[in-house]
């Protein structure tokens, strides 16, 4: 489940229409969050607050043999109209799951974001700012996001702790997404590592169909996409590297069947293969799975994972007896299950049957999420970490 | 002097020494490009010894060892090393590197493990290695400076010759925090694991001490084969109801007894601002502390000062340390006189506490022979044959206070040996040290500079007759005298040091006595009937100090709540010695 604040930095993306999934880092991000998810540890609470549009808070304190906790605050220049209230909250904005991706969005022109008064340019570019402070071991976090232009954001995160080399790390990324392609900079000031990440999306550029929309009926439906990615990280002081290259294929919302996501990386310098297949085999339920091979060391795992929504079955007794005396035959219709969901089970298990469960919904005001890890070779302790976690905001 | 290094042994069982150094390897945090265990796969110390040469030896004992060596080895032993490692560096990178800040690469860091296997052999050392051993503490090898030469590092990388370098500079690097930190802590608990019986022993005992000359304390364990004074052997049910309580007779000194007696001795000492110095007398007190210091064989700084290094200061210039080892070891040389060797060997004992007991009880730990100044000491021993004048004068002491010094000590002999006379004799060695430390507590140097040098002459005298009878056995026992001598460094423990504080009449200290028990051991089965006979009252100027004990006793169980009583007990002790 996303914390309160990567909540509120998903909608400051949303609201500068900045799509996270156009990238290269996100190309297997249905994979991760079906086989990859976090179990909580230990007893977590979050409350948090966004106190105004621009501004928000958040406190945890958590538990696991000795209590910490962290303090965070944020600010957005752009007002957000998210609704932060945890009552509110829409579950499936925050729970990662299958991630089915919709048609590319044609960039915003440079122009729709001016704003002239009196002869004078008065728009400003949007920021977000946030700092996030660990309170027993000092550890501070900060993040610099800024959209430089509709094309372009600047995301700037720094580590401070003294446990690290020189105290800290910065990791500076730019990000270019002109919805056909994206490419991403970074350079991290930790070893001097810098880094090149690129993505391609075949089919139609969405800037051109922007621009001939009559012949859009021409054309037949794409139900597919299918995109390729390649990154390259170079670490000047300690000269070592790594690449790898990807390829995506998944359905979009034409798709008549099954959603469904494959993925193919491959890094070449260490001979890892991985493939992965996501599938959406209803309206509630995904599954995944994938495939790790080496063909150095000829090393290889499996992993499976699932995740189960629960709907709300609507409570409508208050005026059952209505629809009971005027419309007996709608019985059927009444009983179905809404969108509201009450909760996701998440499961996945690998080849040395090692178990992840995780149980995310809310009860009562709050939202809540419920895992631990199960190792069935494990005799004498087969039951490994359980956490719960719990999240209030308003 | 010579030493057996046998270098074979070492190569024949080295399992444990495999698993140990597993676990130590593995015990600390590794590198994160380590992902596995590391294995010590196959482990061969080689045919050939490194070279020793013995540069210093600070103390030295039959089981105790300290020096200083300079050590080079090139010889052929190898260390196989199997482990699995990381061999993406991206992975590594990030995975010591805080998520938030991280690039969260797609699959550029994905790990590649890869079994790794280590061979270093062509070890090349030199350097100065420092050698503690104790039985007690083990083993302690202390490298002074980096030894690590060189060595060649095979693995399994070695055709490329990227990770060759790297492998070889960081393993020397690890190698050279192993052989300066791992190592020791390794090899002593490998040596603790081997001594573990004998360690285990000692803490039982907690005399360790006496350990050293194989000798049964009778005041801190129960007597091993009790008899009583007629030397009918007693059984354990007899044992039980001899304790100090009972006035007439007690054969066995509990711990717990022991530890009270000196809580008594010393609540007695704390008043004894308040007693009268009587020339001549002792007093109980003193006596008390006197026999505690020999069973315990801690020293009483006060009166080891005062008695002891002042007869050394008087009679010989000598540094107090240096020529303790020495003397003792040019005595067993000087045959001529093998009565007065043994007498030395006191001595030294004796000047050892003195010198000790000047700093702290700690402090004086080690005798220093450097076997490259061997002619420098050649030169301090020509003094020796003139100390051992002034120790013998405690001996001779003895015969004049045994009518005065009647103490518990007697019964314990008795106990032990089934030798009264012979008992006696040995201890009285330690009158003259009651008696001079008597005055010299309130005021040393007056008191002490009289009296060793009267009695000096009559040591010359006195001890022959015994001696004569001893000349074998003190040339049988020479060796033995080494523990004895170097046993004040173990007695430091502070369970004893805690119970016996300030000061016991130290002049026998542990030396003395150990080396007397054993001495008396052995002279008590040839001399006792002959002097059993001439000295037959003796036997009942032995009873008295029963009884005394017997009122020390009654005094020490008020004790603890009216400190008044004790000074009683003292004050009664003089009529009881006059008994």
């Amino acid at each position: 489940m996303l914390g309160f604040m990567d909540y509120i930095q998903r909608a400051f993306y949303d609201a500068t229409h900045w799509n996270i999934d156009n990238s290269y880092g996100s190309l297997t991000a249905t994979a991760q969050n079906l086989l990859d998810f976090d179990t909580p540890r230990g007893l977590r609470l979050n409350v948090s607050s966004l106190a105004s549009p621009q501004m928000g808070t958040s406190y945890a304190v958590g538990t696991v043999g000795l209590v910490d906790g962290s303090i965070s605050y944020l600010y957005s220049s752009l007002p957000l109209s998210k609704s932060s209230k945890s009552t509110e909250i829409q579950l499936e904005e925050v729970i990662q799951g299958y991630r089915h991706l919709q048609d590319l969005r044609t960039p915003d022109q440079s122009w729709w974001w001016e704003r002239w008064q009196g002869g004078r340019r008065t728009d400003r570019k949007n920021t977000l700012m946030y700092g996030r402070m660990f309170l027993p071991r000092g550890t501070l976090e900060a993040l610099y996001l800024r959209r430089i232009s509709p094309t372009r954001q600047l995301r700037l995160s720094c580590v401070s702790d003294s446990a690290l080399n020189n105290g800290g790390t910065v990791l500076g990324l730019v990000q270019n997404d002109h919805g056909k392609y994206c490419t991403e900079y970074l350079y991290s000031t930790d070893s001097g590592l810098c880094g090149i990440r690129g993505l391609y999306n075949f089919g139609p550029d969405p800037r051109i169909a922007a621009q001939d929309q009559e012949s859009d009926d021409m054309r037949e439906p794409v139900h597919g996409r299918f995109s390729a990615g390649a990154e390259l990280y170079y670490g000047i002081l300690n000269k070592s590297g790594g690449a790898s290259l990807g390829l995506r294929f998944t359905t979009l919302p034409q798709h008549a069947g099954f959603p469904y996501t494959m993925t193919l990386t491959l890094n070449p310098l260490m001979g890892n293969l991985s493939s992965t297949y996501a599938v959406k085999a209803g309206r509630n339920l995904a599954l995944c799975s994938r495939f790790n091979f080496n063909f150095y060391s000829y090393e290889s795992d499996f992993q499976l994972g699932c995740e189960l929504w629960r709907r709300q079955v609507p409570n409508d007794a208050d005026i059952a007896w209505a629809k009971n005396k005027i419309r007996p035959e709608w019985i059927d219709g009444s009983a179905s299950p809404t969108d509201d969901v009450s909760g996701v089970l998440k499961a996945r298990v690998d080849q040395d049957w090692r178990i992840g469960l995780l149980w995310e919904g809310r009860f009562k005001e709050m939202l809540f999420t419920l895992g631990g890890l199960i190792d069935l070779k494990r005799r004498e302790r087969i039951v490994g970490a359980i956490g719960v976690e719990f999240q209030y905001s308003s | 002097m010579a030493f057996n290094f046998n270098w074979s042994p070492l190569i024949a069982d080295t399992t444990r020494a495999k698993d140990m150094l597993t676990a130590a390897l593995n015990k600390s945090p590794k590198p994160p490009i380590i992902v596995d265990d590391i294995i010590v796969t196959e482990l061969n110390l080689g045919s050939i010894p490194p070279e020793l040469e013995i540069l210093e030896i600070g103390d030295l004992a039959e089981d105790r060892f300290r020096g200083i060596f300079k050590m080079s080895y090139t010889g052929d032993a190898f260390l196989t090393l199997k482990t699995r490692v990381q061999a993406n560096p991206l992975n590594t990178y990030l995975s010591t590197k805080p998520s938030f800040a991280s690039p969260q690469p797609l699959a550029a860091a994905s790990s590649l493990t890869i079994p790794l296997s280590i061979t270093l052999s062509d070890f090349r050392l030199s350097g100065f290695v420092i050698l503690v051993f104790s039985r007690q503490k083990g083993l302690t090898l202390v490298f002074r400076n980096d030894p690590l030469e060189s060595l060649k590092v095979s693995s399994t990388f070695d055709s490329i010759p990227f990770v060759r370098d790297y492998l070889q500079k960081e393993i020397e690097g690890q190698l050279r925090v192993l052989f300066m930190e791992d190592l020791p802590a390794i090899l002593h608990r490998l040596s603790l694991r081997l001594f573990v019986p004998d360690y285990q022993e000692m803490e039982e005992q907690h005399a360790p001490a006496i350990r050293g000359a194989n000798t049964v304390d009778p005041l801190y364990n129960p007597a091993q084969d009790p008899i009583d004074n007629a030397g009918n052997a007693l059984d354990e049910g007899d044992l039980a109801g001899w304790s100090l309580d009972s006035a007439e007779t007690h054969a066995s000194f509990s711990n717990k007894n022991i530890l009270r007696l000196a809580a008594l001795a010393e609540s007695q000492k704390t008043l004894s601002l308040f007693t009268p110095s009587i020339q001549g007398a002792v007093f109980r007190a003193w006596a008390g502390a006197a026999e505690r210091a020999e069973s315990s064989g801690l020293q009483s700084p006060t009166l080891t000062r005062s008695a002891l290094s002042r007869v050394q200061s008087t009679l010989s210039t000598t540094s107090l340390s240096a020529p303790s080892i020495s003397e003792g070891s040019d005595t067993g040389t000087t045959a001529s006189r093998p009565s007065i060797s043994g007498a030395s060997s006191i001595y030294s004992g004796l000047g050892l506490g003195g010198g000790r007991s000047r700093n702290s009880n700690r402090k004086r730990k080690k005798r220093v022979i450097n076997l490259r100044k061997d002619k420098t000491d050649d030169c301090t021993t020509p003094e020796t044959p003139i100390t051992p004048l002034a120790t013998p004068s405690s001996a001779p002491a003895l015969s004049q206070d045994d009518d005065l010094s009647l103490t518990l000590r007697p019964v314990h002999r008795n106990v032990h040996f089934n030798a009264k006379p012979t008992s006696l004799d040995v201890f009285d060695n330690q009158g003259p040290s009651r008696q001079t430390s008597t005055p010299s507590h309130e005021d040393s140097t007056p008191t002490y500079t009289q009296a060793p040098v009267p009695f000096a002459p009559q040591v010359l005298h006195h001890p022959k007759p015994t001696t004569s009878s001893r000349t074998p056995l003190l040339q049988t026992t020479s060796l033995d005298r080494y523990p004895s001598s170097s046993s004040p460094t173990l007695l430091a423990s502070p369970s004893i040091a805690e119970v016996s504080m300030s000061n016991l009449a130290s002049t026998g200290g542990i030396l003395e006595q150990a080396w007397m028990m054993k001495m008396a051991k052995e002279i008590a089965r040839k001399v006792a009937e002959e002097r059993e006979r001439s000295r037959s009252p003796d036997e009942g100027s032995a009873r008295p100090p029963l009884r005394r004990a017997g009122d020390g006793k009654a005094v020490q169980a008020a004790w603890d709540r009216e400190r008044k009583r004790s000074d009683e007990g003292a004050s009664e002790a003089p009529p009881a010695y006059v008994a």
